[in-house]
C-alpha cells in the first residue's frame, strides 16, 4: 500500500470515530458486563435472593440502627481495649521477670566469666540486649491479645458495619469510612494500623488513613498516659476522685487524637492529596462464624510477629545508642548530658525539658521505652541514687517512687500535661515509619507522615505552655 | 521560678532572662499568620508572586491566541485582551508585536485577526487544554471546578510529543469532560450539533452534551444543581425569567442566563426517548425495587469501572438494603451482595422503577 492510501484510511477511521461518538467504549464495556451478568443469571442459582428474611439482615438492622448502632460499636471497642491493656499486664510482667530478671544477670555473669571488659558487656547487655528484651516484654503480650480479638471481629463481618455507620463523619473530612477500622487498629499498634489500610482501595483515602494513623493512641502509649495521669493529674483532685479524673484525662487525650485525625484528614484531602484518585464503595459481606484457630494463627504470625520483628530490628541499635550516649564522655560530661543541656532551652519553651526530648529522640524504635529512658536520663543528670547506672533503662515498681524521680527531674503538672500531649502528637515509632514506607513506596509521604505530627506536637505543647504560664502560673 | 535541668548553660540563662510567655505567644501568632498569608492554598501571596514571575512571552502569546480563537466572530482589540486576560498593557503589546513578527496575527483596522498559522497554533493549545481536562477527569481526583485552572497551566508546559502521549494514553478521546470536542492532531474538530438549553421550546426533549466551564461563577452554579452531561431532559417551562425542565426524576429551575451555558442536542428518534420512570438511584425508596438502566457519563475512570465490577450493570435488579443512621451512605442489594454507596455516586446511576 502506498502512503496516500494509508493516509486515507486513517482519515476515514478518524471520521468514523467522530460518528460513533464518545460513548462507544463505555457502551461496549457495559454491554459485555451486562451479557456476563445474564449468563451468570442463567447458570447460578442464587440463594441470597430472599435476604430480607435472613438472619444477616436482622443483625444488620440492629447494628446499624440509630439507637443501637453507636452504643454497640463503642462498647465493643472499649471492651477490646480494656481486655488488651488489663490482660497484657500479667504476661508482660512474666516476660519481664524472665528476660530482665533472670536472663540478664545470667548473661552478665557469663560475660564476666569470659572476662569481657566492662564497656563490652555494658554495650551488649545493658544496651542492645536490654532494649530488645524490653521491647519484647512490653510489646508482645498486648499485640498477641489485641490482634486476634480484632481479627475475630473482622472475620465475623462486624467491622464493615462500623465503617458503614461512621462513613458520613469520615466523608466530611474527605476520608473513607473504613478509616474507622484502621484507626481502631491503630489503638493497638500504628504499624499494624498502617498495614490494615490495605482494605481501603481508593488511593487518596488510603494515603489519608496511613498518614493520620499515628493520631490513634497506640498500645505503647496508653501506659505512659495512664502513669502520668495517675501521678500528676490524679493528684490535683481529692483522692476519692483521683482515679476517675486520671482515667478521664487519658480518655480525653485519646479523643483529642481522634479530633486531630479528622482535622488532618480534612486538611490533607483539601490540599496535598486533592489530586489523588478517589473512589468509594463498601461491601457489606454476609456474617459468618470466624474460623477461630486459623484466625489466631494468622493474626499471631501475620501481624504480631512481623511487627514485633520490625520493632526488634530497630530496638537493638537504639539500645546501643542509649547506652553509648550515656557512657561516652566529651570533656567532663557524657554525650547525653551535653545533648540534654542543649535541648533544655527548646524543651523549656514548649513546657518540656531536655531529658524528655532526648528520650523521644533515642527511644524512636518503640514508645514503650520512652518512660524507662526518661527515668534513666533523669537519674543521670540529677545524680539521684536509684536505677542501675548510666545507660541502663529501668522502671520502678512503685508509682510513688517514679513520681519522686520525675519530680526531682523538675516535673510540674504542666510538664506532665505536655508530655501526655507530646506522647500523642509526635513522630511515629521507627517500626511504623518503616511500615509506612513499605506500604506507600514513597519517600515523600513517609517523610510527611513522620514530620507532620511532631510539628503539630510542638505547636500544641508550645501554646499550652505559654497559656499555662500566663494564666495559671 | 521555672526549673530547668542546667549545669552551666549560658544560653539557657539567656532564654530564662529574656523569656516572657506573652511575648513568645505573640511572636508565634504573628509568625503563623504571616506563614498562612504566604502559603494558604491557592490564594497565598507566595503562589501569586510565583505565578507572576512565571509569566513569559510564550504564555502571553498562547493566551492571546486562545482568546482570539474562542471569539473569532467578534471584533477583538487590545483593550479587550487586557480586560480578558488580566496582564499589563505593556506585556500584551510586546506579545502582539512578537506575534506579528511570527506571522501569527495581523491587524485589520484596530482589530486583531488570526492568520492561518495562528489558527493552527491556537487549535493546538485548545487540543492540549482539553486533553488535560480529560486526563484530570479520568486519572486524578481533582474536583471538577479545578480542572480548568490546572489545564490552563499545563497547556503551556506540554510539547507536541507529550500531548501525543497524553492523547494515546487516554485512548485518543474526542470530547473533553465538559462535552467540548478535542481537535485532532491534524487540526480537525468535530462540529457540535447543539443548541443552548434556553433556546428549547416547551415539550422539547434533549440530551445534555456540553456544559460550558466559562464563566466560572455560572459553571459552579450548574455543578451545585447536580446536572450531568448525558442526561436526558424535557422542557416544562421556558420564559424570560426561568427555564424549568424535568430530568431523571427531578425538576430543575434555572435562570435563562445559566441555562444558556448548557448545550443540548434534540432527541428525535422515539426509541432514544427515556420513559418518565427512569430516575436516579437516589430517588429509590426503601422497599421499592428497580432495574438499573445505566451509569451516567459523569462517573468516570476508576469509579466507573469499580461500579461495573460490583455489578451495577444494565438490567440488574436493585433495592435498598440498609439505611444509614446518618442518612448516607445507603446500602443497596444488588446481584446478591450488599454494597454501600454515597449519594454523589448513587446520583450517577440511573434506574427504572417498576
Amino acid at each position: 500500500m502506498d502512503k496516500k492510501n494509508i493516509h486515507n484510511i486513517i482519515a476515514l477511521a478518524n471520521e468514523l470515530r467522530w460518528k460513533i461518538g464518545d460513548d462507544f467504549h463505555d457502551n461496549l464495556a457495559e454491554g459485555i458486563y451486562a451479557d456476563a451478568a445474564e449468563i451468570v443469571e442463567d447458570a447460578i442459582i442464587d440463594k441470597n435472593r430472599d435476604r430480607k428474611e435472613r438472619l444477616d439482615n436482622k443483625i444488620d438492622r440492629i447494628v446499624t440502627s440509630r439507637v443501637w448502632g453507636f452504643p454497640i460499636m463503642f462498647s465493643i471497642l472499649a471492651l477490646v481495649l480494656w481486655i488488651t491493656i488489663k490482660g497484657a499486664n500479667y504476661p508482660s510482667a512474666f516476660l519481664a521477670d524472665i528476660l530482665l530478671g533472670d536472663v540478664r544477670p545470667m548473661l552478665k555473669s557469663f560475660a564476666a566469666s569470659l572476662n569481657f571488659p566492662w564497656w563490652l558487656s555494658g554495650f551488649l547487655i545493658d544496651g542492645v540486649y536490654l532494649a530488645v528484651a524490653w521491647v519484647i516484654a512490653v510489646m508482645l503480650p498486648p499485640m498477641a491479645i489485641f490482634f486476634p480479638l480484632f481479627t475475630l471481629l473482622e472475620d465475623f463481618g462486624y467491622l464493615p458495619r462500623v465503617a458503614f455507620n461512621l462513613d458520613y463523619l469520615f466523608k466530611k473530612s474527605g476520608a473513607h469510612g473504613k478509616q474507622a477500622l484502621t484507626m481502631s487498629m491503630g489503638f493497638g499498634c500504628n504499624a499494624a494500623g498502617v498495614v490494615a489500610t490495605r482494605i481501603i482501595d481508593s488511593p487518596r483515602e488510603r494515603l489519608i488513613a496511613i498518614i493520620t494513623n499515628n493520631f490513634s493512641l497506640c498500645n505503647g502509649r496508653w501506659p505512659t498516659q495512664i502513669l502520668l495521669a495517675t501521678i500528676f493529674i490524679g493528684a490535683v483532685v481529692p483522692a476519692s476522685l483521683s482515679s476517675i479524673v486520671s482515667l478521664g484525662a487519658v480518655f480525653g487525650i485519646a479523643v483529642l487524637g481522634i479530633f486531630f485525625m479528622f482535622f488532618v484528614s480534612w486538611a490533607l484531602s483539601k490540599t496535598l492529596l486533592k489530586g489523588e484518585v478517589s473512589t468509594f464503595n463498601l461491601e457489606l459481606p454476609p456474617y459468618r462464624p470466624p474460623d477461630f484457630w486459623r484466625t489466631i494463627y494468622t493474626s499471631i504470625i501475620d501481624r504480631t510477629l512481623i511487627v514485633l520483628w520490625r520493632a526488634i530490628v530497630f530496638a537493638a541499635p537504639a539500645g546501643a545508642v542509649i547506652w553509648l550516649i550515656s557512657n561516652l564522655y566529651i570533656g567532663e560530661q557524657s554525650i547525653a548530658a551535653w545533648m540534654i543541656h542543649y535541648l533544655d532551652g527548646f524543651g523549656f519553651l514548649i513546657g518540656l525539658n531536655g531529658v524528655i526530648l532526648l528520650a523521644y529522640i533515642v527511644a524512636i524504635p518503640a514508645n514503650e521505652i520512652v518512660i524507662p529512658t526518661i527515668l534513666m536520663l533523669t537519674v543521670l543528670v540529677t545524680g539521684l541514687n536509684v536505677g542501675e547506672g548510666a545507660g541502663v533503662m529501668f522502671e520502678l515498681d512503685s508509682v510513688n517512687d517514679t513520681a519522686s524521680v520525675l519530680k526531682a527531674g523538675g516535673w510540674t503538672l504542666l510538664t506532665a500535661i505536655n508530655v501526655m500531649l507530646f506522647s500523642l502528637l509526635h513522630n511515629p515509632c521507627s517500626t511504623t515509619i518503616y511500615t509506612i514506607y513499605k506500604e506507600t513506596k514513597s519517600m515523600k509521604w513517609t517523610v510527611l507522615a513522620s514530620i507532620l505530627p511532631v510539628i503539630i506536637g510542638f505547636v500544641v505543647t508550645f501554646v499550652v505552655a505559654q497559656l499555662w504560664r500566663i494564666f495559671v502560673n | 521560678m521555672y526549673f530547668c535541668v542546667n549545669r552551666k548553660g549560658k544560653y539557657l540563662k539567656f532564654i530564662m532572662y529574656s523569656y516572657n510567655p506573652t511575648y513568645a505567644l505573640l511572636i508565634f501568632i504573628v509568625v503563623s499568620m504571616v506563614l498562612f498569608l504566604l502559603f494558604r492554598p491557592n490564594r497565598g501571596l507566595f503562589w501569586k508572586i510565583r505565578s507572576v514571575y512565571r509569566v513569559d512571552d510564550k504564555i502571553v502569546i498562547e493566551d492571546i491566541l486562545k482568546q482570539l480563537y474562542h471569539s473569532e466572530d467578534k471584533q477583538i482589540g487590545i483593550n479587550f485582551l487586557v480586560n480578558a486576560l488580566g496582564y499589563r498593557d505593556s506585556i500584551i503589546i510586546s506579545g502582539i508585536d512578537k506575534m506579528i513578527d511570527g506571522n501569527l496575527v495581523y491587524f485589520e483596522g484596530e482589530y486583531l485577526k488570526l492568520t492561518e498559522e495562528g489558527h493552527d497554533y491556537a487549535l493546538k493549545i485548545v487540543r492540549v487544554h482539553r486533553l488535560w481536562e480529560r486526563y484530570l477527569a479520568e486519572k486524578t481526583g481533582f474536583d471538577k471546578s479545578e480542572w480548568h485552572g490546572i489545564a490552563e497551566q499545563k497547556e503551556h508546559e506540554t510539547d507536541d510529543e507529550e500531548a501525543g502521549k497524553l492523547a494515546s494514553s487516554l485512548g485518543n478521546p474526542i470530547f473533553d469532560p465538559h462535552g467540548d470536542p478535542i481537535p485532532t492532531i491534524s487540526g480537525k474538530i468535530a462540529e457540535l450539533d447543539s443548541i443552548p438549553l434556553s433556546g428549547l421550546k416547551v415539550g422539547d426533549i434533549g440530551k445534555i452534551i456540553n456544559i460550558d466551564d466559562n464563566p466560572e461563577i455560572i459553571y459552579k452554579q450548574i455543578l451545585a444543581e447536580n446536572i450531568h452531561i448525558g442526561s436526558q431532559i424535557k422542557v416544562l417551562e421556558n420564559n424570560s425569567t426561568r427555564v424549568t425542565f424535568y430530568s431523571e426524576g427531578e425538576e430543575y429551575r434555572l435562570a435563562p442566563i445559566v441555562a444558556a451555558n448548557i448545550k443540548v442536542s434534540i432527541v428525535n428518534t422515539p426509541e432514544e426517548i427515556l420513559e418518565d420512570n427512569v430516575i436516579r438511584l437516589t430517588g429509590l425508596k426503601p422497599d421499592e425495587k428497580a432495574i438499573i438502566e445505566g451509569i451516567s457519563k459523569e462517573s468516570r475512570g476508576d469509579s466507573r469501572r469499580r461500579l461495573l465490577d460490583l455489578g451495577f450493570v444494565k438490567g440488574a435488579e436493585i433495592s435498598i438494603d440498609l439505611v444509614n443512621p446518618f442518612g448516607e451512605p445507603t446500602a443497596y442489594f444488588v446481584k446478591g451482595t450488599t454494597i454501600a454507596l454515597r449519594d454523589d455516586q448513587a446520583r450517577k446511576i440511573l434506574i427504572k422503577k417498576d
